[in-house]
């Protein structure tokens, strides 16, 4: 699926990608493209370094001379050349009429040197005489998780990816990319823009708005060129699908020069942050918040209730689960007498309560069927908005190594619920002793779709930003 | 005069601050309340203005080079007859001249005097990539040491005034604590929106403080204004 018409929807969807200007020993590029190849896409080669030809056709990929030999349409290039060289390419690619390319290549305006603040002005003048598209410079490119390119070697191929995400910064593009799929979350596109010298960040959020593969739209932005535009995008973007911002450089560096006390107060971050409300989009300060937010975006029902219903297995962890909860603006208060009635009909309160939070552990103690009735009394009670359950490695790894069932019996349990459930489920589960252990566990929840929280501080942040707007139905 | 008349008049003065008298006189002109503010440049003309205007009243140093009236003695407040009127006329030429001796004094505005009620601020500032943006806060102590204010760009849509209103941390105020009443949030937002429609509308608008904004339970009324043109 792609949006017809758009003119970035070649290289968003590409059949035919020319690496240009991929070397020895590594071919980082070609490599992280193979499985672009893998998946009937055609990858081809661009070197004129014949020292570094066999090495390229020895990983399958054909190369060519030159750009322009290729016999078929190129929807999307890689350029990875020296600098010097990158205006060459460029008048290749629009020659070839070539879909799009990002350049890898660096050394531009962001060197703030002479020549690579020349040869960028260079390289805009002839893209946007040509209305030609190029990502970057200075940037890893796209993702594009269906076909399989890639730009880095460890993020996954993946054809059920719902989150578009587009990011000033190649490592935070990397890394994001990385986490959303160690936590079973995965992109349907992904562009890092870098210079940005002829498409921005607008452009980029115009296409995934329309996309009909992407869901939910994540963005780390440090500034923004034109920001009327933006303004405009955004507000277009969330009108149709969630957007979180996650916004770099935060700080306020140096007084501003004002002469009111509104100027003095105007700070960059403070501005940003009424404009994001105003244009209705998630603000984030980190790449875990983001992750977090895009989580609940993407699993959990919406509500815009703040009730809840808070369980968890210990004493502490009631107290603490509460702390979180009520920080964030939820209100923890009491259920339904119903709720009560039926409850201490079997809940044990010796070494546990019911109240809400539900100290549960000593009633469940493992039993699907007690868990079920629980999960059932919250669901219906009128009360109650979202339910949040807690359950640490703590406790939970040692008998999960040893009895890998109560694992998939715990996630069915969880997983039906939230299926009958027309309320938001969350589960927070702290690593505790365990971080290897429960990245893999985690995994077999996040297939199920039960979204999964390393603490309950974060569960409840990601809550307060996102619950409003979830996605599943 | 026009606000398109008083720009260019401060552009040929070569000066950026608007006087409040200015400022006001713009801003009434925008449908936004403001107290009523004449300007006199006699004590005779202050005593006259103030009796057709009724008192109480407050009365105002008037000078391009006075960033803060009250510090150098250039407000008083609550002035009850034309006696007091034209004393604090002289009281206020006489304190400022000897606070700020360089400062050109164009005389003394005379100022309708606000009922009492819960002070706020709104203001406009110019972001260099954004352009004008809103702000609303509680006046006093909230706004200058907490910064417990709300920021939207200009103009205001939909609930964008409301939001900004809900936003701040100091929101109950507003709904009367200690047994005061709630004040009319309604007039708030009006009040928002037309600034932020003025701000959109004036680009030469850089900078714009109605601080404070006595807001009760009959209305929102700016007492003192406060315009910052662009540099031209």
């Amino acid at each position: 699926m792609s949006v017809p018409g758009h003119p970035l929807d070649r290289m968003f969807n590409p059949k035919t990608v020319a690496i240009i200007g991929d070397k020895g020993p590594n071919y980082m590029w070609l490599r992280n493209n193979q499985p672009f190849k893998d998946r009937g896409g055609n990858l081809y080669s661009v070197q004129i370094d014949e020292k570094e030809i066999p090495g390229i056709e020895e990983l399958g990929v054909e190369n060519f001379r030159a750009l322009t030999d290729i016999p078929e349409p190129v929807d999307y290039a890689l350029v990875a050349v020296p600098r010097h060289v990158s205006p060459y390419v460029m008048k290749d690619l629009i020659e070839a009429k070539v879909g799009g390319a990002a350049f890898f290549t660096s050394g531009f305006a962001e060197t703030g040197e002479e020549l690579g603040v020349s040869l960028q002005a260079q390289l805009t003048e002839m893209a946007r005489e040509a209305n030609f598209n190029v990502v970057g410079p200075n940037c890893m490119g796209l993702y594009l998780p269906r076909v399989g390119v890639r730009f880095n070697p460890d993020v996954p191929v993946a054809d059920d990816g719902r989150v578009g995400f587009v990011s000033q910064s190649g490592t935070h593009s990397i890394m994001f990319s990385l986490v959303m799929g160690a936590n079973g979350m995965h992109l349907s596109r992904c562009a890092s823009f870098g210079n940005a010298i002829v498409l921005d960040i607008s452009d980029y959020l115009e296409y995934l708005t329309e996309d009909p593969e992407t869901d939910v739209i994540a963005m780390y932005v440090e500034g923004v060129k034109d920001g009327p535009r933006f303004v405009q995008a955004l507000r277009a973007a969330t009108a149709r699908k969630p957007v979180v911002v996650w916004k770099g450089g935060q700080t306020d560096a140096g007084a501003r020069a004002t002469m009111s006390h509104t100027g003095s107060l105007a700070s960059p971050h403070a501005v940003w942050q009424g404009i994001m409300r105003q244009c209705g989009a998630i603000s984030t300060n980190s790449l875990d918040e983001t992750v977090d937010a895009v989580k609940v975006l993407l699993d959990a029902k919406p509500s815009t209730g703040k009730r809840m219903a808070l369980m968890a297995m210990t004493g502490g962890q009631s107290v603490s689960i509460t702390d979180a909860f009520v920080g964030q603006g939820f209100e923890v208060g009491r259920l339904s007498e119903g709720s009560y009635e039926e409850l201490s009909s079997f809940f044990n309160i010796i070494g546990g309560s019911f109240q809400n939070p539900l100290d549960m552990a000593g009633t469940v103690q493992g039993k699907r069927e007690t868990l079920e009735r629980i999960l059932g009394i919250l669901d219906a009670d009128e009360s109650v908005d979202a339910l949040v359950m807690e359950q640490s490695a703590m406790f939970g790894a040692r008998q999960w190594k040893d009895h890998p069932e109560r694992v998939e019996d715990l996630v069915d349990t969880l997983a039906s619920h939230i299926e009958r459930s027309a309320k938001p489920f969350l589960m927070v589960m702290h690593p505790a002793h365990e971080e290897a252990f429960v990245a893999e566990v985690r995994l077999k929840f996040a297939e199920r779709r039960i979204p999964v929280f390393a603490s309950f501080e974060r569960a409840a942040a990601a809550a307060a930003r996102a619950l409003p707007q979830g996605t599943r139905s | 005069m026009t606000f398109a008349e008083t720009i260019a008049s401060a552009r040929t003065q070569n000066r950026t601050l608007l006087s409040e008298v200015e400022a006001k006189a713009a801003l009434g002109d925008a449908g936004v309340p403001v107290t009523a503010t004449t300007l006199a440049q006699t004590r005779e003309e202050a005593a006259a203005q103030a009796e057709a205007m009724g008192y109480p009243v407050a009365l105002k140093v008037v000078s391009p080079n006075v960033a803060h009236k009250s510090d150098v003695g250039g407000v008083v407040l609550g002035l009850e007859s034309h006696e007091e009127v034209a004393q604090a006329y002289d009281e206020i030429i006489r304190s400022v001249q000897a606070a700020q001796p360089s400062a050109a004094i164009e005389g003394v505005s005379v100022q309708e005097m606000a009922a009492p009620g819960v002070e706020v601020i709104v203001g406009v500032a110019t972001d260099p990539q954004f352009g004008p943006v809103m702000m609303f806060g509680l006046g006093g102590i909230m706004v200058e040491v907490l910064g417990d204010v709300a920021f939207r760009l200009a103009p205001l849509g939909e609930g964008d005034a409301r939001d900004m209103i809900d936003e701040i941390q100091g929101r109950q105020v507003l709904d009367g604590v200690r047994g005061q009443p709630p004040v009319d949030i309604g007039a708030i937002e009006a009040m928002l929106d037309r600034v932020s429609v003025f701000a959109a509308e004036h680009p030469e608008v850089a900078e714009l403080d109605l601080n404070p904004v006595i807001a009760s339970p009959e209305g929102a009324i700016a007492v003192d204004a406060r315009i910052v043109l662009a540099e031209a």
